[in-house]
């Protein structure tokens, strides 16, 4: 089983062009230049790593990373 | 009074290579860039002009990639080209220019890459940048982007007259005086796997070669590129000293309104008359044409019917060439390219041949410079572009 902490990490790192410790659980995603379309493309390939479908409403209320973590957790369990 | 328009960059991505001077140095001798094609496993099309050895990454950013299907990308390559050509790189006039652009086929890299995923792979998604890259102004909105273009901007479609149509718009501006500049062109790149299998089914593509205007031609040969031209009011080029390559002297538009492939002689006469018109030039004034040629039996035929109406005993003066013979049937971009070729032709006084031409056609009967360039002083060139659909676009272009 994938850590989803570390996955969401590493993906969010790899599309802010930035070091995986400056990706901590409540960063805000737009600090780390992740904008709207930046953001479905990381929703995106969280889906992907993960295999799981994660709703519309889940992602409109996102503004951390930790709330990443968190819908990832709602989905998953 | 209407803006005179001065063509004054050029700007050409094909096989050949990424540069107008590869392509006008293919060209201008007579090389055929249609090759055989790596195979793919059901298609029936094996050769095609598509460029070699092109490598995305080393011409793009990771940043920009994601959102650049290679029609895009051949766009910036080529309408980069062509405002450096006229010195208007990062220059202020270039934030208020206006950029048209035609595609025949638009993003269809992306599209059938998505659609792949989901049909034959079974997967549950495509990629979410999927609409952005592969929509049909993207190419426009990518070129707008990269330059800073900011004034009109929007793509053209009419199949393969749609760089010709984006060259109108871009002339009518100016004329206007909407704009002082227009970068204006055409870009398509027709070699996904599911396009290249509905060419098969259409039979218009040759297994042996393109041949324009010959007896034995047997269809057209793809091709990939772009080709883009800045155009000009004759008072701002003349206000900063560009350089001028030619003008573009007016243009002629139909439609067939008929059969959505059988060219008719009637759409495409009217378009020439048209251009003629528009132009303020007489039949007997026009020493080149560069056709349409794709190297079908249907389109060259009546292609040839058009020019004997339309330029009567004038037609067998006419030097008319294909250049679709080297660097393929580029759809979309093909009018734009076919244009520079023919600017280029008036610049440097040379008519490029039409090749692959083996066996002469009583019905197809007009001088097309066979296989061999000529060196000939040419004052008024026109261009022909007559799509699927029956969408008719004629250009006429004046040495300055």
């Amino acid at each position: 089983m994938i850590k989803i902490l570390d996955k969401v990490t590493e993906i969010i790192a790899t599309n802010a062009k930035c070091k995986a410790e400056d990706v901590r659980p409540e960063t805000e995603l737009v600090a780390l230049g992740i904008d709207s379309l930046k953001a479905i493309t990381v929703i995106f390939e969280l889906e992907e790593a993960f295999d799981i479908e994660i709703p519309n409403e889940h992602i409109q209320t996102i503004v951390t990373v930790d709330d990443i973590v968190n819908r990832l957790k709602g989905v998953l369990h | 009074m209407k803006q005179r328009v001065m063509i004054t960059g050029l700007g050409a991505v094909s096989a050949f290579g990424l540069t107008t001077d590869e392509f006008w140095q293919g060209i201008s001798s007579g090389q055929c860039a249609i090759k055989t094609l790596a195979p793919l496993e059901g298609v029936k099309i094996s050769i095609g002009a598509k460029l070699p050895d092109y490598d995305e990454s080393k011409l793009f950013s990771a940043d920009e990639l994601p959102l650049l299907d290679r029609f895009s990308q051949l766009a910036i390559l080529a309408a980069e080209q062509a405002v450096t050509d006229a010195g208007l790189k990062n220059n202020q006039s270039l934030q208020a220019a206006a950029a048209i652009i035609g595609s025949g086929v638009g993003g269809k890299h992306t599209d059938e890459e998505g659609y792949k995923k989901l049909y034959k792979d079974n997967l549950p998604r495509v990629h979410p940048l999927s609409i952005p890259k592969g929509m049909h102004s993207a190419a426009a909105s990518s070129v707008s982007k990269h330059l800073g273009i900011k004034g009109p901007v929007f793509a053209v479609a009419s199949a393969c007259s749609s760089g010709a149509h984006a060259i109108i718009q871009g002339s009518m501006m100016i004329q206007l005086g909407l704009v002082d500049v227009a970068l204006v062109g055409g870009t398509d790149s027709p070699f996904p796997y599911g396009l290249l299998k509905a060419w098969d089914a259409m039979r218009v593509v040759s297994d042996d070669i393109c041949r324009p205007f010959s007896k034995n031609r047997k269809g057209l040969s793809l091709g990939e590129g772009a080709g883009f031209l800045v155009l000009e009011s004759e008072n701002h080029a003349k206000q900063r000293g560009a350089h001028i390559y030619a003008e573009l002297a007016g243009y002629g538009m139909s439609s067939d309104a008929g059969h959505i492939t059988r060219p008719d002689v009637h759409g495409i006469t009217k378009a020439i008359n048209d251009a003629l018109q528009n132009s303020a030039t007489s039949p007997e004034e026009v020493d080149y044409i560069n056709a349409h040629g794709t190297g079908t039996l249907l389109n060259d035929l009546a292609e040839t019917q058009a020019l004997h109406q339309v330029f009567s005993d004038h037609a067998d003066k006419l030097a008319v060439s294909s250049s679709k013979s080297m660097h393929g049937h580029t759809l979309g971009a093909s009018s734009a390219m076919e244009l520079i070729v023919a600017t280029l032709a008036i610049y440097h006084s040379k008519i490029p041949p039409t090749i692959n031409y083996t066996e002469a056609d009583d019905e197809c009967d007009l001088d097309y410079v066979p296989n061999k360039a000529r060196d000939k002083k040419i004052d008024v060139a026109m261009s022909n572009s007559f799509s699927f659909g029956g969408l008719n676009a004629v250009l006429v272009i004046k040495s300055h």
